[in-house]
């Protein structure tokens, strides 16, 4: 019993620590700088956030919550459609921003 | 499918009929817009403030002057500009601004000042490669009228990203009232970054042009 324990806990060590907690928003209309960086702004300023990306010609932003604290998805979405664009998806990913960037930006 | 054949036909109507100054003329909610326009017949600076996403209340200055340099103009005013409608499609977006102001008019061949009013519109469509506007506004005061219109079509050399700088090059045509009867046609450079733009280009008088605007908040 005791060896499946320490097995246990040796296992759950070998995994990140904490997954990151994000959310990638795909949005319709963004597609200039200025555009960007209203929508940067906004969802900066909102007490969960950590880290925002947002990718034009993939229509995404992506979002990462601080650790210990959840994104409110609703609240982001209507950030983003109150500065004047189109929610078409928004799902949570485990990825922190920081991937989600090198990703899209891999795929260029 | 209607509908989006609906949006993409208001995308080529805009690029069919495009008249312009800027991409929008403010800038995202609670940031301030500066800009400025500069040529020897023509020099505007203007500032706004975004109250909302939706709407902008500023200031601008514009000297303006015969080809011939026999008479000018000088326009203080008080501006709003609104976004009356938007459009939002997958690559792109499309808009119908309202823009407005009211102040005062001098010029060097009548005396004192008048009270000058210059309601506009602009309608633009733009994705991450093209860019196509077009805007008329009215420039009138008692005894006077400078109306205005402006088409601008433009195409980016290549995408990036929204914080790098993004080389586009952008064709204006522009004809105003009452000063000048030449349709003036100008092919720029515009360098834009996530904050700014500089516009660099020589008209068809071989007359420099620079334009520029700034987003800070």
């Amino acid at each position: 019993m005791k060896k499946i324990i320490i097995a246990l806990v040796m296992g759950i060590g070998a995994f990140p620590s904490i997954a990151a907690n994000s959310i990638k928003v795909t949005v319709n209309g963004m597609v200039c700088a200025f555009c960007a960086q209203g929508i940067e702004k906004r969802i900066s300023k909102m007490g969960a956030t950590k880290d925002v990306f947002v990718d034009l010609k993939k229509k995404t932003v992506a979002v990462e919550a601080k650790d210990g604290q959840t994104l409110d998805s609703k609240a982001i979405s209507a950030e983003i459609v109150d500065a004047g664009y189109d929610v078409v998806k928004i799902e949570p990913v485990s990825q922190s921003v920081a991937e989600i960037r090198a990703e899209l930006k891999g795929r260029k | 499918m209607r509908r989006y054949l609906a949006k993409i036909s208001l995308g080529v109507l805009c690029s069919l009929v495009s008249l312009s100054a800027l991409c929008g003329p403010m800038g995202f909610k609670d940031s301030w817009m500066s800009m400025g326009d500069v040529s020897p017949n023509w020099q505007e600076v203007f500032v706004n403030y975004a109250l909302t996403a939706r709407d902008a209340a500023g200031a601008s200055a514009l000297v303006m002057r015969s080809d011939d340099g026999t008479k000018s103009r000088q326009l203080t005013e008080a501006t709003y500009a609104r976004l009356a409608k938007r459009w939002n499609m997958p690559e792109a977006q499309a808009n119908i601004w309202f823009i407005g102001g009211i102040g005062n008019i001098t010029g060097n061949d009548f005396s004192g000042s008048k009270t000058a009013v210059s309601p506009g519109v602009q309608v633009d469509y733009e994705t991450t490669r093209v860019y196509v506007s077009a805007s008329a506004r009215l420039y009138r005061a008692q005894g006077l009228n400078h109306d205005f219109a402006s088409a601008r079509a433009g195409f980016s050399f290549f995408e990036v990203d929204y914080d790098q700088t993004q080389p586009w090059f952008i064709l204006e045509v522009r004809r105003m009232r009452g000063l000048t009867d030449k349709i003036e046609v100008t092919p720029m450079l515009r360098l834009i970054h996530n904050r700014y733009f500089v516009e660099l280009g020589v008209n068809n008088s071989s007359q420099a042009r620079i334009n520029f605007m700034y987003i800070f908040d």
